[in-house]
C-alpha cells in the first residue's frame, strides 16, 4: 500500500484509505440523515417535512447502511497495520500533558501562527484530542446508539436484551441521549474540519486521502 | 378473506359441535328422566302440575320481611311450552310435597328468594353452572350487587327457554341490562352483518354476537383481561400477518393497542396502566393484605392533585420494592378506548385508524386520559386518575419501562438537553471564531505598538 505520493512542493503523507474514505462519507450522509429522519420521528407536532411511517422507514434502512459502514470501517483498521491510529497512549500523564497542549493550540496558539503540537502521520494521524475522541464515538457511541435502535427496530425480537436494559423507555432514552451528543459532535466536527490551512483542506483530505497542507504549503 | 374463512371454518365447527352437544344433551336429559328421582315428577307431571296451577294460575302473592310483595303466579301455557315442563313443578321445587308446602315460611326480599333458587338450577346443569359461578356476573352477585344477573334473570324463572333464546336482532337478554352497549354493537362492522342475513360477505360465517366474544355462561369482560386479542383474532387469524405486513414492531402494537383502539376510530382513547405482579407477571386482583395496602397508597396519591403525578406513581412503585413493602409491582401500559360502548363501535377495517400520527406525535390526544388501574376479583378493574405528565417524564423511565410511543410521550427533559447541546455545539464554532478574530487583532496592534514607541 502506498503511503506517500509526489506533489509539486513535497510528498504528501497518505493519510485516509480507500475503505477509510468510502466509510467517513457513507458515514457523514446516513448520520445527517438519521439525525433529520430522527428529529421528524421525534418532533412532528414541530415540523411535518415527510410522514411519520416514511421518516421511520427511513431512520431504519439508513441504521442498517451505517452499521454496515461501521463494519466496513472496522475490518479495514482490523486487518490492517493503521490501526495503530486507535491505539490508546498507554502513558496517561504524557497523553494528559498533550491533551492541554492541544487544547491550548486550538484556544490561541492556532491564532498566534504557532507550531501544531501533533505532527499528523500516517500511522499516527490523530492528535490527542482526536485520538480519545474517537475511540469513544467509533468504540463505544456508536455501538451503543446502533444496538439500542436495533432493539426499537423489533421490540418483539429483542424483548429479552430490553427487558435486561431496564426497559423500552431505557433503551429509547439511551438512544435519544447519544442522538442529542452526535448532533453536537457533527456541528463541532465539521467546524473543527474546516481548521486546516485553508477551511476547505481537511474535505479535501478526506477525498484525496493525501495530507493537503503538507501539498499546499510546506513547511520551510 | 383468507383470514375470514379460517375463523369461519372454526366457528361452523363450533356450531356443528354445539348442535351434537345439543342433541346428545337431550338424549342424556330424557335417559336421565327416566332413570333419575326427578324422572318420577315427569310421569306424573301434568297430574301434579294441575294441582299447582289450581292455585298458582291465579293472582297470588306472598308479602316478604322487607314489606315487597312476591307474585306467585304462573303463567300455565308459557310453563307447559318451556323446556322444564318435562320436569314439571316439583323438578325445581322439591321441598314441595303435597303434604308440605312452604308457605308459610318466611322469605327476606325477592332478591335473597332469587339467590336460594338459583342454586337449584346447579342440580342438573352442573358444568354451565360450574362457568357461570366463575363470570363477572356470579361475582358481581356474591359482591352483593342487586342487579347482577342470576340464571333466571336471562332464562326467566317458568318460561325457559332452549339453548339458541338469545335473538340477534332484538339482542335479548344481554341487551335488558347492557342497553347502550347492544345499541352500539348492532351498528357495529358485526351486529350489522348479523342483521343483514347473518354472514359475512358470501363465507357463510355467522358475525358474533354477546356470547361469541364473551362466553355465554363464564361471562367475561374481555377488555379486562389480555384475552381481547386472543378473542379478536380466534376469528381474526390472518389479522396479526395483515399487520406486520404495514406497521412496523406489529407484534407489540398488538400487545399494547386494545383492538377498538383503532377499529373503533372515533373512541376517545385512554392509556391504562395496570398494576402487575413482578415476580408472577400476573395481574394485581382483589383480596390480601398487600392489595389493600397498595390500593391506600394510590388512593393517598390520587387525593393530592389531579391523579397520581410522575413522582408520587415513581413512590409507589418503588415503595413495594422496598423490604416490608407490598407486594413488588410493576406497571403495565395500555391503549384502550375509554368505554364498553365505544369498545363496540367496531368498523370495518377500511375505516379504522391507520395513521400514525395520530399517536406518535406530542400532543396527541390518545395520551390525555391516563388511570392506574387494579384488577377486582370481577374481573373489572378499579382505575385510579393519574396525571398525563406521568408518561413524558424522565421519573417515569422506570416506572412505565415498558410503555413509549415514539414522539407521542417523548420525556420533555430530553428537547430541553437538545436545545441546549444544539446552541451549545453552534456556540462553539462562533466563539472559537471570534476568538480567533480578537487575537489575531491584538497579536497584529502589538506589532504595530513597539514600533509607534520607537518612532516617538
Amino acid at each position: 500500500m502506498r503511503t506517500t505520493a509526489t506533489s509539486n512542493t513535497k510528498e504528501s503523507p497518505y493519510l485516509h484509505t480507500l475503505p477509510v474514505r468510502v466509510w467517513h462519507w457513507i458515514n457523514a450522509i446516513c448520520f445527517v440523515l438519521l439525525i433529520l429522519t430522527g428529529l421528524q420521528i421525534r418532533y412532528l407536532d414541530v415540523f411535518n417535512v415527510m410522514s411519520f411511517e416514511a421518516a421511520v422507514n427511513l431512520h431504519n434502512w439508513t441504521g442498517f447502511v451505517v452499521i454496515a459502514a461501521w463494519f466496513l470501517w472496522l475490518f479495514s483498521y482490523l486487518f490492517s497495520d493503521r490501526i495503530t491510529n486507535y491505539h490508546p497512549d498507554l502513558n496517561a500523564r504524557s497523553f494528559f500533558e498533550r491533551f492541554i497542549h492541544q487544547i491550548e493550540y486550538y484556544s490561541y496558539g492556532m491564532f498566534k501562527g504557532e507550531e501544531k503540537p501533533h505532527q499528523v502521520q500516517p500511522y499516527d494521524k490523530f492528535n490527542p484530542m482526536q485520538k480519545l475522541t474517537y475511540q469513544v464515538v467509533m468504540f463505544i457511541a456508536c455501538p451503543i446508539i446502533f444496538v439500542t435502535g436495533l432493539m426499537m427496530w423489533d421490540v418483539s425480537m429483542f424483548a429479552g436484551s430490553i427487558e435486561l436494559l431496564g426497559g423500552i423507555r431505557v433503551v429509547n432514552t439511551i438512544h435519544v441521549l447519544l442522538f442529542i451528543v452526535f448532533t453536537g459532535f457533527i456541528i463541532v466536527h465539521a467546524y473543527m474540519g474546516s481548521l486546516g490551512q485553508k477551511p476547505s483542506s481537511h474535505f479535501k483530505e478526506m477525498f484525496t486521502g493525501y495530507e493537503e497542507e503538507h501539498a499546499e504549503s510546506p513547511k520551510p | 378473506m383468507m383470514m375470514i374463512s379460517k375463523g369461519g371454518e372454526r366457528r361452523c365447527r363450533r356450531t356443528i359441535t354445539g348442535l351434537v352437544t345439543l342433541i346428545a344433551s337431550q338424549v342424556l336429559v330424557a335417559t336421565a328422566l327416566l332413570t333419575v328421582p326427578v324422572a318420577t315428577a315427569v310421569g306424573a307431571s301434568a297430574e301434579e302440575d294441575a294441582k299447582c296451577l289450581k292455585c298458582h294460575s291465579r293472582n297470588l302473592k306472598k308479602s316478604l320481611e322487607d314489606g315487597s310483595t312476591l307474585s306467585l303466579h304462573i303463567p300455565g301455557e308459557a310453563f307447559a311450552d318451556s323446556v322444564h315442563s318435562k320436569i314439571g313443578c316439583t323438578g325445581c321445587h322439591r321441598d314441595v310435597t303435597t303434604g308440605k308446602h312452604p308457605s308459610r315460611e318466611p322469605i327476606d326480599s325477592k332478591r335473597t328468594y332469587a339467590i336460594e333458587q338459583n342454586q337449584v338450577c346447579r342440580k342438573c346443569h352442573m358444568k354451565l353452572f360450574k362457568q357461570y359461578s366463575g363470570s363477572i356476573h356470579a361475582t358481581l352477585v356474591a359482591e352483593g350487587h342487586p342487579d347482577a344477573p342470576l340464571c333466571s334473570d336471562c332464562h326467566s324463572a317458568h318460561t325457559v327457554e332452549a339453548v339458541a333464546l338469545y335473538d340477534p336482532v332484538t339482542g335479548q337478554p344481554c341487551k335488558d341490562c347492557h342497553e347502550e352497549i347492544y345499541d352500539a354493537y348492532s351498528q357495529s362492522v358485526h351486529g350489522m352483518a348479523r342483521a343483514d342475513g347473518n354472514v359475512i360477505r358470501a363465507a357463510h360465517i355467522q358475525a358474533p354476537i354477546c356470547a361469541d366474544c364473551h362466553e355465554a355462561h363464564e361471562v367475561s369482560t374481555v377488555s379486562a383481561t389480555e384475552g381481547l386479542q386472543a378473542t379478536c383474532l380466534s376469528c381474526h387469524d390472518g389479522a396479526a400477518q395483515a399487520h406486520a405486513d404495514w406497521l412496523p414492531n406489529a407484534k407489540m402494537h398488538l400487545n399494547t393497542i386494545s383492538c377498538a383502539a383503532c377499529h373503533s376510530p372515533t373512541a376517545e382513547r385512554r392509556i391504562d396502566l395496570q398494576i402487575f405482579d413482578k415476580l408472577t407477571k400476573i395481574p394485581i386482583a382483589d383480596g390480601g393484605e398487600n392489595e389493600l395496602a397498595l390500593r391506600q397508597q394510590i388512593r393517598a396519591g390520587e387525593a393530592t392533585g389531579e391523579g397520581l403525578d410522575p413522582v408520587e406513581l415513581w413512590n409507589l412503585v418503588r415503595q413495594t420494592s422496598q423490604e416490608g413493602g407490598v407486594t413488588e409491582i410493576i406497571l403495565r401500559g395500555r391503549m384502550e378506548v375509554t368505554s364498553g360502548v365505544e369498545a363496540h363501535r367496531l368498523t370495518l377495517k377500511a375505516s379504522a385508524t391507520r395513521d400514525c400520527e395520530s399517536c406518535h406525535q406530542g400532543g396527541s390526544t390518545s395520551f390525555e386520559n391516563v388511570t392506574v388501574s387494579i384488577n377486582r376479583a370481577s374481573g373489572q378493574r378499579e382505575r385510579f386518575a393519574a396525571d398525563s405528565k406521568v408518561l413524558s417524564s424522565v421519573a417515569s423511565i422506570d416506572t412505565l419501562r415498558d410503555f413509549y410511543a415514539p414522539g407521542g410521550t417523548r420525556i420533555r427533559l430530553l428537547d430541553w438537553l437538545l436545545i441546549v447541546t444544539v446552541i451549545g455545539a453552534a456556540a462553539i464554532p462562533i466563539g472559537h471564531f471570534a476568538l480567533g478574530r480578537y487575537l489575531r487583532k491584538k497579536a497584529r496592534a502589538d506589532e504595530v505598538r513597539p514600533s509607534n514607541k520607537l518612532e516617538k
